[in-house]
């Protein structure tokens, strides 16, 4: 009864992708799409970023036999970041979990990071944004572990969500200043933020401190 | 970009080293870096005498509340006016003032002008207004194509501002993650130079923009 | 402070989480030009700074309950204020204003002993310190313009001095070119 109601699920599935790529894509492409997408529902994957994949490369105008390896290679990413959720902790992972971790994994992290970083995600701070804070991360060159020790850091200092939902905003910022990445993910991890403070540091009150100015002054 | 201060005058300027220590020949430019340092405006900042009173009758009223209300940084009422033209929270390249070409056009028009015909395709209560910019001064057509238009090169064109060589658009994007790229003239392909970029499995990059509703964090 | 009749940071924290919410008059008092010079010129005005200071002594009362070491009130005071100096710089930026750069700012004209030249350069250094990352500027004005020392800003923001002298270096850098186009 199962597998007569997954089988039809699939079929379904693949009709759905079908009629979303006529028109938009070589006859050819959408027969080669729709079995990619059928085999990955059949495996539990998410269809949906397979298909808008093959829009964005019949839009792109890509040559058939690239665009249905773009397809099959991203299904195999999706495939891994779900087996990288699963050894994280997640039974079943969601979509957008899996999808984050597929963007992770494209950004440049490992398998063992995106486990790693589903492992450490827990309430707040929810896995498909902590993936996507990542993922992001490291698109903007951040290197992978020290992406992975930015989120985890601010997750360990109990920064709120929206702390975490910023940090690309900060390194960005900092970027376009003139920093590297790597110098850009050091200042997030220790400036800004807008959450409040939980430890006050040693305290020098400025007028108290002897003023250490440059030699200059006449 | 020129090459910047040698490291012993930044020393200098740090208060490590005196002028005398600086090998002759970086004397001069040691000079010149305490010049410009020492420019920098020192006096001190006096705040309004009524400044005390303000704060207290905020005070007093977030103590009498029974539960304390969440602070946002900008709750000041200007902001919920903005709140209410859906301000958007964006952390791509859309707004960036990496390009500093943005920052110029950004301050001369409204943040939030929705282009009509995106507006209406964008469906309003779960969208937020989202611009985007792009330097092309020798371009004829600019488009903005992505997931959150199907990759439709014909969607989402930009407009031209004048004759800055500057192009842009606002758009309502439903909450969520989408990748992007702008099309130049039908069929270059140009990731957001200042957006975080993805390789899109076809050689080239994509751009990822990621929406949040204030307060929201459904991605 | 802890002068002869005078309540400490501590006690009048205490007391304000005790119920005694009028007391928190006196930190207000105490605090609200301490780090005015610092919010102004990290905002690049001084009525820009003043909203930040009031902002930042009302958020400090909501939280004052997350204020660990009520003996250290002003440390956690002032980086309250710093994440609000920073929290507004980045939202001036998505909202593409430049920072108020009205003379109010800066006080150069004033000064008796101020040459022409000088109150150029220092208007120029201002207009140039607005380009500057809020972590640049941030730095900059701990170091160059209230004069703590590396370490001392370390210990109040919990930057190490080395991640702080590399931005710095890079600001002087910054700077220097940004000069060259505004004098």
């Amino acid at each position: 009864m199962l597998a007569f109601a997954l089988s039809t699920a699939w079929r379904l599935g693949a009709q759905d992708a079908g009629a979303r790529l006529d028109g938009r894509v070589p006859p050819e492409v959408r027969r080669a799409v729709q079995d990619i997408a059928a085999d990955a529902a059949a495996r539990g994957l998410p269809t949906e970023p397979l298909v808008q994949k093959a829009i964005e490369g019949g839009a792109k105008r890509v040559p058939a036999e690239r665009l249905i390896a773009a397809v099959r290679a991203l299904a195999a990413r999706l495939a891994e970041a779900t087996d990288a959720a699963r050894a994280g902790g997640l039974a079943t992972p969601q979509a957008d979990v899996v999808e984050g971790g597929a963007d992770g994994l494209s950004a440049g992290l490992a398998t063992g990071q995106v486990s790693e970083l589903v492992r450490a995600s827990h309430t707040p701070y929810d896995a498909a944004l902590v993936l996507r804070v990542a993922a992001t991360l490291a698109a903007l060159g951040v290197p992978p572990k020290q992406t992975v020790q930015l989120v985890e850091g601010l997750m360990k200092d109990g920064r709120s969500a929206t702390d975490l939902l910023g940090l690309p905003g900060e390194v960005q910022a900092q970027v376009a200043g003139g920093e590297t990445p790597t110098q850009a993910a050091e200042g997030a991890a220790h400036g800004g933020g807008n959450g409040p403070p939980g430890r006050a540091p040693d305290f020098v009150p400025p007028g108290q401190t002897k003023p250490h100015h440059p030699n200059h002054r006449p | 970009m020129s090459l910047g201060y040698h490291p012993l005058v930044k020393q200098l300027l740090d208060g490590e080293l005196s002028l005398a220590d600086l090998p002759l020949e970086l004397r001069a430019e040691g000079a010149e870096a305490l010049r410009l340092i020492g420019a920098v405006d020192r006096t001190s900042v006096v705040l309004s005498p009524a400044l005390d009173d303000r704060v207290m009758a905020v005070v007093r009223r977030h103590a009498g509340s029974p539960a304390r209300r969440a602070w946002h940084w900008l709750a000041a009422p200007r902001d919920v006016e903005l709140r209410l033209r859906l301000r958007p929270v964006v952390w791509a390249g859309a707004l960036a003032i990496a390009a500093g070409v943005a920052l110029l056009l950004l301050a001369r028009t409204p943040v939030a002008t929705p282009v009509p015909a995106s507006v209406a395709r964008g469906g309003a209560r779960d969208s937020v207004f989202v611009r985007f910019v792009l330097y092309a001064p020798g371009a004829r057509h600019v488009a903005v194509a992505g997931t959150f238009n199907q990759w439709d090169l014909n969607a989402a064109p930009l407009a031209r501002a004048g004759s800055s060589g500057v192009w842009s658009t606002t758009l309502a994007l439903p909450v969520g993650q989408h990748q992007y790229a702008f099309v130049v003239d039908g069929e270059r392909w140009v990731a957001d130079p200042a957006a975080p970029a993805i390789d899109d499995g076809f050689g080239r990059r994509n751009s990822m923009v990621a929406v949040t509703a204030r307060g929201a964090h459904t991605l | 402070m802890g002068l002869a009749g005078e309540a400490t940071d501590g006690e009048v924290v205490r007391a304000v989480l005790g119920g005694e919410v009028e007391r928190y008059a006196v930190l207000v008092h105490r605090y609200r030009d301490r780090y005015a010079r610092y919010a102004a010129r990290m905002l690049g005005s001084r009525d820009a700074g003043e909203d930040a200071v009031q902002d930042a002594l009302v958020r400090a009362f909501d939280r004052l309950a997350d204020c660990r070491e009520p003996a250290k009130f002003a440390g956690w005071l002032f980086l309250i204020l710093r994440n609000r100096c920073f929290a507004e710089r980045r939202r001036r930026q998505r909202e593409g204003r430049p920072l108020d750069e009205r003379d109010d700012g800066v006080a150069g004209a004033d000064r008796p002993d101020g040459t022409l030249e000088q109150t150029e350069r220092m208007r120029a250094l201002e207009r140039s310190l607005a380009h500057l990352t809020p972590e640049q500027r941030d730095v900059f004005v701990l170091k160059h313009v209230e004069g703590l020392a590396y370490e001392e800003i370390a210990a109040r923001t919990g930057a190490t001095v080395a991640s702080l002298k590399m931005r710095m270096h890079r600001a002087y850098d910054r700077l220097r070119d940004l000069m060259k186009e505004h004098l």
